[in-house]
């Protein structure tokens, strides 16, 4: 039985005048991979945004409907947002590593929240790496700069640092979009071993990408969520022709 | 965050918010249609008709007839407007016909040109004739000549009174980082937007920062030199006041720039405001923040000399009584020293600014 971490219902988001996101209303399982799919400026990024709260950041935002992730509307005003943050991690499309080491790059977020113990940030960070499938490539250089990594490097070591948090939902945007094909390789692998404790949101514009790593499928168009089924029966035969069109290539 | 209007048929706000603003920008468009007609009139009636054609030397004033060219003004304008052809409903986007509008704001817009040019040379009284009189031509060589002919008698007091000018800059320089930091963050619109409250502060402060940027030095200068009495404090914190005031803006807008990748990535991974400021924003900023404020040194050194003048100390105090005696081949002497120290100032700070970035 697949059981829901986040419930979307009704969701609409506004930004001024111009509205984003259309009414959404999806279910997102515990322990599985959703990929979100549809053209540019379709509205995926912004809703995957929406479920950490992202979005805040931003002048004129405003939104409408529920997002409940384990019985609590997110958007409820009693929210800590920062609370929140710190069970939902982020990988972004550029690594924005901070500018420090290896080391600190990862513990900085375990940091922040208190912990100060050595030993125990020493086991974060070779536990982290390891997940993030990155140990064995920088166990010797821990304490060298982040940024003189390689980019698919840097990427799993933004994906360790979301990792040191042990977030609940781990959301990606587009994650390997900038990364050549090993290093792509390499984090759909990992992405891949991330859902037996994680559930995983990721945007993709590739759509074999979806097709591979994914459990589940969401389509947008224009703002709105046209089709969301397994990802097996939507790039097979998906029942509304829009999604037709666009997995098989015709359009977007 | 959640907005009861927003239980509306999307379409329905997005209508009221285009009605809004229509309405708005029809009242704008009015009142700078006004302004539009009401300059022409006053301008064509005070410079070209009284100046050109009747040829007055003093221009009668008097508050009547400005208000009778208002009140015509007021007219025309609304009517401009409401006939959705003059140059302020092109300017707003609110012209009913774009090919007579294309023609409003060519016509009216050369128009406003010429007769602003023609009142501006009125105004600033042009006289070729002064530029070109032989006796001022006379006069002025006679000073040129002096200052190329420096006098060295006054170099060891005019040396200290250098160094007293630079040290005044480089101390209100270095007084105004702190103060100017706390106050950058307070003033950036992308830190202090979140609530009510701050945003306030932020107004508030702005509107108290651009006040005093718009006061000069040399204004401060005079307020400080009664304040402390005459001397190189007095300039210091005039300096002081004014660089706080310029650097803070551009600090601010140095912040309100800043990448928002890293605030997104320290944000998401859990980070309260302070550590989002120290992590995220400050490694971003520290280097438009030194370049700033070496450049403002440079400015400061030229300024301070300036501020002598009215009392503020350094060199500039020791140029207002040798030009006061008409001693002009000392002052050649402090021009050529203000100079060098300028340009030396002028080559060091743009070269370490080179080497920041």
């Amino acid at each position: 039985m697949k059981e829901i971490k986040i419930s979307v219902e009704n969701f609409s988001l506004f930004y001024g005048n111009k509205q984003a996101l259309k009414n959404i209303s999806m279910d997102i399982y515990a322990n599985r991979i959703t990929a979100l799919i549809g053209p540019s400026g379709c509205g995926k990024s912004t809703f995957i945004r929406s479920i950490n709260r992202m979005n805040d950041l931003i002048d004129s935002v405003r939104i409408n409907g529920r997002i409940v992730i384990d019985g609590k509307n997110i958007y409820d005003k009693e929210i800590d947002v920062v609370n929140l943050r710190k069970k939902i991690g982020m990988v972004f499309q550029k690594s924005n590593l901070f500018p420090m080491t290896v080391y600190e790059n990862i513990v900085f977020g375990v940091k922040i929240n208190g912990l100060r113990d050595k030993k125990k940030l020493d086991e974060i960070v070779e536990r982290s790496l390891n997940n993030a499938a990155l140990f064995e490539e920088v166990k010797d250089r821990l304490h060298t700069p982040a940024l003189s990594l390689s980019g698919g490097q840097q990427q799993r070591l933004c994906i360790a640092r979301t990792l040191a948090i042990e977030p609940q939902i781990i959301l990606m945007d587009e994650p390997a979009s900038a990364l050549d094909p090993i290093s792509t390789a390499k984090i759909e692998e990992l992405i891949h071993s991330l859902k037996q404790n994680y559930t995983v949101v990721i945007v993709t514009h590739n759509m074999q990408q979806a097709a591979r790593v994914s459990d589940h499928t969401a389509f947008f168009y224009i703002g709105e969520l046209v089709e969301y089924d397994k990802t097996s029966k939507m790039f097979t035969k998906p029942s509304i022709k829009q999604t037709e069109d666009y997995v098989t290539g015709r359009f977007g | 965050m959640t907005d009861p209007e927003l239980e509306l048929l999307p379409q329905t706000i997005i209508a009221r918010g285009k009605e809004r603003q229509a309405k708005y920008n029809f009242v704008k468009s009015v009142l700078l249609d006004i302004f539009f007609v009401f300059y022409s009139l006053v301008v064509v009636q005070r410079a070209i008709y009284y100046k050109f054609i009747i040829n007055l030397r003093d221009i009668p004033f008097s508050w009547n007839s400005i208000f009778i060219i208002l009140g015509i003004s007021i007219i025309i304008g609304y009517a401009w407007t409401y006939s959705r052809t003059s140059l302020s409903a092109k300017l707003f986007c609110i012209s009913k016909d774009n090919n007579v509008t294309k023609w409003t704001v060519e016509i009216f817009g050369w128009f406003l040109f010429n007769i602003t040019f023609i009142a501006g040379w009125i105004v600033t009284r042009i006289s070729i004739i002064d530029l070109f009189s032989s006796e001022g031509i006379r006069g002025a060589e006679r000073i040129f000549s002096a200052l190329f002919q420096p006098k060295m008698g006054i170099f060891d007091d005019a040396l200290f009174a250098m160094i007293e000018t630079i040290y005044i800059a480089l101390l209100a320089t270095l007084i105004s980082i702190p103060l100017t930091l706390l106050l950058s963050f307070f003033t950036a619109r992308n830190l202090m937007k979140e609530n009510k409250v701050s945003f306030a502060v932020y107004y508030i402060l702005r509107i108290i920062l651009n006040f005093v940027r718009s006061i000069e030095p040399l204004i401060w200068a005079i307020i400080f030199s009664v304040w402390v009495g005459i001397g190189p404090f007095a300039g210091m914190i005039a300096l002081l006041v004014h660089t706080i005031a310029s650097n803070a803006k551009l600090y601010s807008e140095a912040i309100e720039n800043i990448e928002t990748g890293p605030v997104e990535a320290i944000s998401a991974t859990g980070a309260n405001k302070i550590q989002v400021v120290w992590y995220a924003v400050v490694p971003q900023i520290i280097l438009p923040f030194l370049s700033f404020t070496i450049y403002r040194w440079d400015i400061n050194v030229r300024m301070a000399t300036i501020i002598g003048l009215v009392g503020g100390g350094g060199i500039g105090t020791m140029l207002m009584q040798y030009q006061g005696l008409a001693r002009w081949h000392e002052v050649g002497l402090l021009i050529l020293m203000i100079a060098f120290v300028v340009w030396v100032m002028d080559y060091i700070s743009a070269r370490i600014r080179e080497a920041i970035y």
